[in-house]
């Protein structure tokens, strides 16, 4: 067996499954990055991407902004982020304070097998500082994830945080069908979100229940 | 001419697209700029009852506006046709596969009302992809006032739970 120097995406999962904030929303990008988090802690709060590499992030900050009141938490790996940089300078020009960006750094596609990105070893924190969002750290070790988590400072802008990982190739499976509209729908449901109400009722708008 | 076609004529069809967005609840639009959606733009950005989020790109953009419309906020997108094809992926796999009803105000560049020799590749492909990657779209008729079809365009999106593209020709949007 190979010693690995790095943690698995499983531990920094746990620590942030442990760590929760109340009233949290999780947005996880594609394949296992879905899949595990679905593993350990399945919630009507959660958004899965099935696929759409490199929009979880600007989809979160989409919820953030719609929903100020509740931490918003996104799961994004290196080669997503790299895919689409430019939703990095969108979060550090608005800045949500209810928006925590977690950076899955392993230095592969994992998703599509574990080819190699264009540049492995970039210095993601200082992209992100770079982007506007201030607060932006490199992360090696789970404890430092969980005292991040932990910190109950009101912060005066958005929070991302690189995480050093070892490539999990092995795909996970999901305790559930991950059906996208079902997805969405409970999602919705959850927060109570107003809803469409058909203009054969009456509707044509949004309306809060 | 009669009365009728003399008065939307006359109308003020950019204040009226935008009247009706705050009319139908709208509280965000999505946009990457283009030279006839930079002045409404500004207006939106001024407006009380609307958030104006200016994003790198129009993937990107598309991938907000669902968050926002996940987070309970009526959304629009405001881009140009050269911005929808480049959201190929993100419209199939985001916004078509969750079913994101999304209200998109795209202005139509390259058509013959609009011959820019670097604009015209793109307008004579802009309608054969929109049918190609499935987007369920309309052109805007010019002789009729702009406000209900923009309207109509919501509230198919809304009804069909998908994004719909109302394409703008220069008058209807440029302020």
């Amino acid at each position: 067996m190979v010693a690995t120097t790095r943690p698995t995406r499983a531990d920094y999962y746990r620590v942030l499954a442990d760590n929760l904030p109340p009233q949290a929303l999780v947005v996880t990008s594609l394949g296992n990055a879905s899949y595990l988090w679905a593993k350990l802690h399945e919630a009507p709060e959660n958004f899965y991407f099935e696929d759409a590499m490199g929009l979880a992030l600007p989809l979160a900050l989409g919820l953030a902004i719609a929903q100020p009141s509740r931490p918003v938490i996104v799961v994004e790996g290196d080669g997503a982020l790299l895919m689409h940089l430019g939703a990095l300078v969108t979060v550090g020009a608005i800045n949500p304070a209810n928006l925590t960006v977690l950076i899955i750094q392993n230095g592969v596609h994992a998703a599509s097998g574990g080819q190699a990105l264009t540049n492995a070893g970039l210095d993601l924190a200082q992209l992100a500082r770079a982007s506007g969002i201030a607060l932006s750290e490199n992360i090696e070790k789970p404890e430092a994830l969980a005292a991040k988590m932990r910190d109950g400072t009101a912060r005066g802008g958005a929070e991302c945080l690189v995480l050093a990982t070892e490539p999990d190739l092995d795909v996970v499976r999901p305790p559930v069908a991950l059906d996208p509209v079902v997805i969405k729908h409970r999602l919705q449901a959850a927060i109570g979100a107003p809803r469409y109400v058909h203009a054969v009722f009456g509707g044509g708008k949004l309306e809060s229940s | 001419m009669n009365s009728v076609l003399a008065t939307q004529a006359d109308a003020h069809r950019p204040s009226d697209v935008l009247n009706t967005l705050k009319r139908l609840g709208f509280g965000a639009v999505v946009s990457v700029p283009d030279g006839w959606l930079g002045k409404i733009l500004v207006r939106i950005e001024h407006q009380h009852t609307m958030r104006l989020v200016r994003a790198t790109h129009e993937e990107e953009a598309l991938a907000i506006a669902c968050g926002l419309r996940l987070g309970g906020v009526r959304t629009a997108l405001l881009v140009q046709n050269a911005g929808v094809l480049s959201m190929g992926a993100g419209m199939v796999s985001l916004a078509q596969r969750y079913q994101f009803p999304l209200l998109m105000l795209v202005s139509y560049r390259g058509t013959p009302d609009d011959p820019v020799f670097y604009h015209v590749p793109k307008g004579r492909v802009t309608e054969p992809v929109f049918r190609g990657i499935g987007l369920s779209y309309a052109c805007v008729d010019r002789h009729r006032p702009i406000g209900p079809q923009v309207e109509h365009a919501a509230t198919f999106a809304e009804e069909a739970s998908c994004p719909f593209a109302l394409l703008l020709s220069r008058e209807d949007i440029q302020w």
